[in-house]
This record gives structure tokens, C-alpha cells and sequence, in this order.
């Protein structure tokens, strides 16, 4: 497993959300840190369980859903920091 | 002394629970708990005021747009105490469709909750009044009644005493659902008393359901399975529990902190579990009974959902809505199952109690056991049919020859095995795919894109393909002017999140076969083979 950046796994993200963003108007460099996935109305629950899926396979990094903070799970900023972690020699 | 024979409609199914059990929780939903007393009160309430302004021999039908909410529950009830039909109605679908929906099942009524009412001037728009609108989270109706004279908005403070519950008849309808339309346009499938009654005694009785009980709800009220949620509860006393979605964003988390011992839901939520490590050894040691509908059951599922739920016994349901959110099922056994599946997936069963199933060529003629052939069914649970369609009903609800019952044609294909084996579901007939469990006819997809594009053709595929059906829609239209990105914000306005088109692609033309029809295989090997 090679180490992940944040702004990695955020390009990965928005590029999979982008066109429901594009729906709504939002271009990927305006979507701040702490925009809300969820919240914002731009994917439902079963949405980000894909989206986390679909990282998870993207960059081959295992995920146990007991460690991810449901608050942070839906925010871009939180949600690219927690893989580039989960991506570090030594984590698990 | 033999028991009455008198019909009992589903709104006194919750009524008995009620006068048993008034302080035992009948829902928990948005953080609070409503008991079996305060929801009747409720729901009385909203009903007597929905007598007091509805006129006897107007529709029979109320729209309830409300999600995930205490008034969301009452309006269902409330609909039901007056003696009509619900017709749910969904605020994270576009307002246009919500409309479109609102305005083809003529509806004169229709209960609010607080965050749907911010798309009131949506929904409203256009509209013929007069509307009776019912707002029990808002204390005032002020602004409403200035903007909107021509309608008549009740708030909460305004409503009337409750008053004894109109019974309807068997063939009333419990409730309108919208399901997708191959012209473009949702057809609404009329449910029937009588078929919901059916389907709650067979379920409440098969699962020895008691107020005990804690019911899992993750489906929206749009999806009929959800149906099964509060109508088998609330008929034995039992807890439904609804969560936010945020709070399924966890969903190992909701079943253990809300100590669920009846879980329902697609097979794809599962799937997600799996993945994320939500699935191990023993994690929901309070399931009795998990159950599954709405897209084929994958076999690795049932097996690692079995060691998650030790103590509870999985069974994968079938039905479309038109049968009463299932007639088919078939319990999952570790040790005989896997020889059964077909291609890895879960068998659909037997029909119910009541129900029966028969395998059918083209010419309606039954095949030998062992051959496919579409499932058709007949029974108690066989919907009206299609509200204010005749032509979509005559084709769907057919007359078999050398028999006299009505059967529906699901669309579906199935293979049953000789010696009265379990069917296995083998695919569609005809263009449809589940997408999260959604059903969405492609055709339907087809007919907005050909519209908002002006061409002649456009495709819509599932893709990319899962086991139970596709994770998306990818779309092909004709030579336009729009961009791609112009044109799917055009269809997102009318279709539901699931249904839009996750990339669109523009042909200078698209591929025909020999028929001259679109080749729809070509534009799938262009997606297998992407250069």
C-alpha cells in the first residue's frame, strides 16, 4: 500500500460526486473543506456508503466503518484526511 | 363462538395496538419517541380535520409529504383514519416530479411536514386549487393562506377534535405509489385494503411479530417495502425505529443502539456492510428475524449477514409493487441454500400463503417445470391496478388461458425447478434495472432525454452492472446542441437522484442493428471496451 495525500483522495472524491455538484451549479475547487456531502443534499446515506466503497477499492486501503466519526464521514475535508492516515506505514 | 368475519382495515390494526399498549412506543423517529396513545391522538386529530374540510364522494386520496418525521406517521395514519388513501410524496425528489405526482393521483388533501413545506411554492405551483393543506409543525398559516388564497391551509391549533375513524371498504385504496413509467411519465399503482391486509396477517403471524418487537425502517415511505415496516409493527404492538440518514450512514450502529431485533432492507445496504467491515462474528446478537427485498440476494450476503445476526433467521422476499410489497420468499439455510442459488444469488422461493405463481412462454401457455418463463401471479395481494389507466392495466392484469383469475405479469423471468424446488429469479423482460433497489425503467430515462435533447434517440443503460442490477445509468443521445453536463442538469429537474444519468455521451449517431433499431448491445461493448 503506497501513502495516500488528502488532496488525493479529495480529487477522487469530487470527481466521483461531480455530477450531481455540476447539477447543483458548484465547480469542484469551490467545494470548501467543510462542505457536507450529505448535509448540502448532494448524495443520500447509501451514496456515501458507495463513495467510501468506491475509495476504498480506488486506493486499496481497508476501512472499519467502527472507526470513522459519522460527523466526519459526509465532509470532504475530514473524510480525504481520515484515508491519508488510514494510508500510513504502520497505520491499521 | 366464532370470531367476526367483519373486514378489518389496517388503521384497526393500529387501533387495537393502541387501546393495549397506549404507553408502549409505537414509533422513534428525529430523537423523539412517539407512544401507541400519543400517534392515535395525533392521527385522530389530523383525520377528523381532514373529514371536517374533505367532502364525502371527493378523491379519495391524500398526499403525505413528509420524511423521516413524526408528522410523516400521523399524516399515513390520518389519511387511513379518514377512510382514504395515502399517496407519499418524497422532499429529496425533485419538486417537479413531487408535483407531477401530486397532480395526476387528484388529490384535494395533502399534510406537510416542517423541512417538506419549504417546497410548498414548488409543489404548489400551477396547481388548481381549492388544496387542502394540513401543517401540523407549524403554528401559524398566516403567510401561507396570503400567498396561496386560493387554497385552504390548516396549522396545528386549528385542528379538530378527534372524531371515530371512517372504516373505507375492502377495495378502498391504503395507498397510491408512484412507480417508474416507460412513456415518461409515473404510473400510480392503486393498493387495495384488502391486499395490504392479506400481506400484514400472513407477515405478523409467519414472523410471530409482538410488541417487543423493534422494526428497522430504512426505507423511504416512496418504496412500498416500507409499507411492511409500519403496518406489521403497529398491527402486534411493536416499535418501528426510523433514523435520520445520517444516522444509516452506519447502519451496524443503528441495529445495535436501537437494540432491533426485525431487520429490513435491500440487499445493497448489506453489501455496504460487508465491505466495511460492518459485518463480523456476532455483531447483532438482538436480530430475530433479517429480511431482504427489492433486488436479488446475493448468496455471500445472506452467508456473512447469518454470522453477523447469529440468532436470526434470514429470508429473501420478492414482489413488485403491484403484488403488495412481496408474494414470494424463501428462507436461508446455510447448510442447503448455496446448492440452490443460480449464479450466486439467493432463490425468490415459494409464493405466500394464498398466493399462487405460474411460469409462462409469450403465448401465456405454462412451461415445464425446469424451463424459464415470466412469473405471473394471482391472489389476494393483486393490486387494482393503475390509477386512471385502463390501457396500462388491461395489459398488465391478463386473463391465462383455461383460468379464471386475474393474473399480473411481473416482467420478470424465473426458472422453477421440478419436484417443487424454490423459483430463481433470472432477470427482466423487458428494459428495466434496480439501481439501489430503485426500480427504474429505462424507457423512462429514454423519454426525458429524447425530450430535454430534442433528438430522435437517446439510450439508457444500466452500468455499471452489479448482481442486483446496476450501480448507475450511463446515457447515449443523438447529435444536440446542449452539452452533456447542460443535459443531465435538465433531466436531474424531473427524475429522482437514482434515475439521473450518471455520464451522458453525445453520438454524431448512434449505432443501429439490423432491425434498425438502436443497438443497444453495441453501446454496452462501447462500455465494456472503452477506446
Amino acid at each position: 500500500m503506497r501513502h495516500v495525500s488528502a488532496a488525493e483522495v479529495r480529487a477522487v472524491i469530487l470527481d466521483h460526486v461531480a455530477p450531481y455538484l455540476e447539477a447543483r451549479g458548484l465547480k469542484p475547487e469551490q467545494v470548501a473543506d467543510d462542505f457536507d456531502l450529505l448535509t448540502e443534499g448532494i448524495i443520500d446515506s447509501m451514496g456515501i456508503l458507495a463513495l467510501i466503497a468506491m475509495i476504498e477499492s480506488h486506493f486499496e486501503i481497508k476501512v472499519d466503518m467502527e472507526d470513522l466519526d459519522p460527523e466526519h464521514l459526509t465532509v470532504v475535508g475530514p473524510l480525504s484526511r481520515y484515508f491519508e492516515q488510514k494510508s500510513r506505514p504502520g497505520a491499521h | 363462538m366464532a370470531r367476526s368475519q367483519r373486514f378489518l382495515s389496517i388503521v384497526e390494526g393500529f387501533l387495537r395496538s393502541s387501546e393495549r399498549f397506549p404507553d408502549r412506543p409505537a414509533v422513534e423517529v428525529a430523537g423523539t419517541t412517539l407512544g401507541y396513545g400519543e400517534l392515535r391522538t395525533r392521527a385522530a386529530s389530523l383525520g377528523a380535520t381532514l373529514e371536517r374540510h374533505t367532502p364525502d364522494g371527493g378523491s379519495p386520496l391524500t398526499a403525505v409529504f413528509a420524511h423521516r418525521s413524526p408528522t410523516a406517521f400521523a399524516g399515513v395514519l390520518a389519511a387511513l383514519w379518514r377512510g382514504y388513501g395515502y399517496v407519499p410524496l418524497n422532499r429529496t425528489f425533485p419538486p417537479t416530479r413531487t408535483r407531477t405526482m401530486l397532480e395526476r393521483s387528484g388529490c384535494r388533501s395533502l399534510i406537510v411536514d416542517l423541512e417538506s413545506s419549504e417546497q410548498v411554492a414548488d409543489v404548489l405551483a400551477g396547481l388548481a386549487g381549492p388544496l387542502l393543506v394540513l401543517l401540523p409543525d407549524h403554528h401559524d398559516a398566516r403567510a401561507f393562506r396570503q400567498r396561496w388564497p386560493q387554497h385552504v391551509f390548516v396549522c396545528a391549533g386549528e385542528f379538530e377534535p378527534a372524531r371515530a375513524f371512517r372504516p373505507g371498504t375492502p377495495d378502498s385504496i391504503a395507498y397510491l405509489l408512484f412507480t417508474s413509467g416507460s412513456t415518461g411519465t409515473p404510473k400510480g399503482v392503486m393498493v387495495a385494503q384488502r391486499n395490504v391486509r392479506h400481506f400484514v396477517d400472513v407477515m405478523a403471524e409467519r414472523y410471530s411479530i409482538t410488541e417487543q418487537d423493534r422494526f428497522s425502517q430504512t426505507f423511504d415511505m416512496t418504496f412500498d417495502l416500507s409499507a411492511f415496516d409500519m403496518f406489521v409493527a403497529w398491527e402486534r404492538g411493536a416499535c418501528l425505529c426510523c433514523p435520520s440518514q445520517r444516522t444509516l450512514l452506519n447502519p451496524g450502529r443503528f441495529i445495535q443502539e436501537s437494540k432491533l431485533t426485525v431487520w429490513f432492507s435491500v440487499p445493497s445496504v448489506g453489501m455496504f456492510m460487508k465491505r466495511l467491515g460492518m459485518l463480523k462474528p456476532d455483531m447483532y446478537p438482538t436480530l430475530r428475524w433479517s429480511l431482504f427485498c427489492g433486488e436479488p440476494l446475493p448468496a455471500e450476503i445472506a452467508s456473512a449477514w447469518a454470522g453477523a445476526a447469529p440468532k436470526s433467521i434470514i429470508e429473501n422476499l420478492y414482489g413488485p409493487t403491484e403484488l403488495t410489497i412481496a408474494c414470494t420468499l424463501y428462507r436461508w439455510n446455510a447448510a442447503s441454500s448455496p446448492a440452490e442459488c443460480h449464479l450466486g444469488l439467493v432463490p425468490i422461493g415459494w409464493p405466500y400463503p394464498g398466493m399462487e405463481a405460474i411460469v409462462v412462454n409469450e403465448l401465456l401457455q405454462e412451461v415445464a417445470p425446469d424451463q424459464e418463463g415470466e412469473l405471473l401471479m394471482a391472489g389476494p395481494q393483486r393490486s387494482l391496478g393503475y390509477w386512471q389507466d385502463a390501457v396500462k392495466t388491461t395489459a398488465a392484469f391478463v386473463h391465462v388461458p383455461g383460468r379464471t383469475e386475474l393474473f399480473y405479469r411481473t416482467g420478470d423471468r424465473v426458472r422453477r425447478s421440478s419436484g417443487d424446488g424454490p423459483m430463481v429469479y433470472l432477470g427482466r423482460l423487458d428494459h428495466q434495472v434496480k439501481i439501489q433497489g430503485y426500480r427504474v425503467e429505462l424507457g423512462e430515462v429514454e423519454a426525458h432525454l429524447r425530450r430535454e435533447a430534442n433528438v430522435e434517440a437517446a439510450v439508457a443503460l444500466g452500468w455499471p452492472m452489479t448482481p442486483s442490477g446496476a450501480a448507475g445509468i450511463v446515457a447515449f443521445v443523438g447529435d444536440t446542441v446542449l452539452s452533456p453536463a447542460e443535459l443531465r442538469e435538465r433531466v436531474r429537474a424531473t427524475l429522482p437522484a437514482y434515475a439521473v444519468p450518471r455520464e451522458i455521451r453525445v453520438l454524431p449517431k448512434l449505432p443501429l442493428n439490423a432491425n434498425g433499431k438502436v443497438d443497444r448491445t453495441a453501446l454496452l461493448r462501447l462500455l465494456e471496451h472503452p477506446e
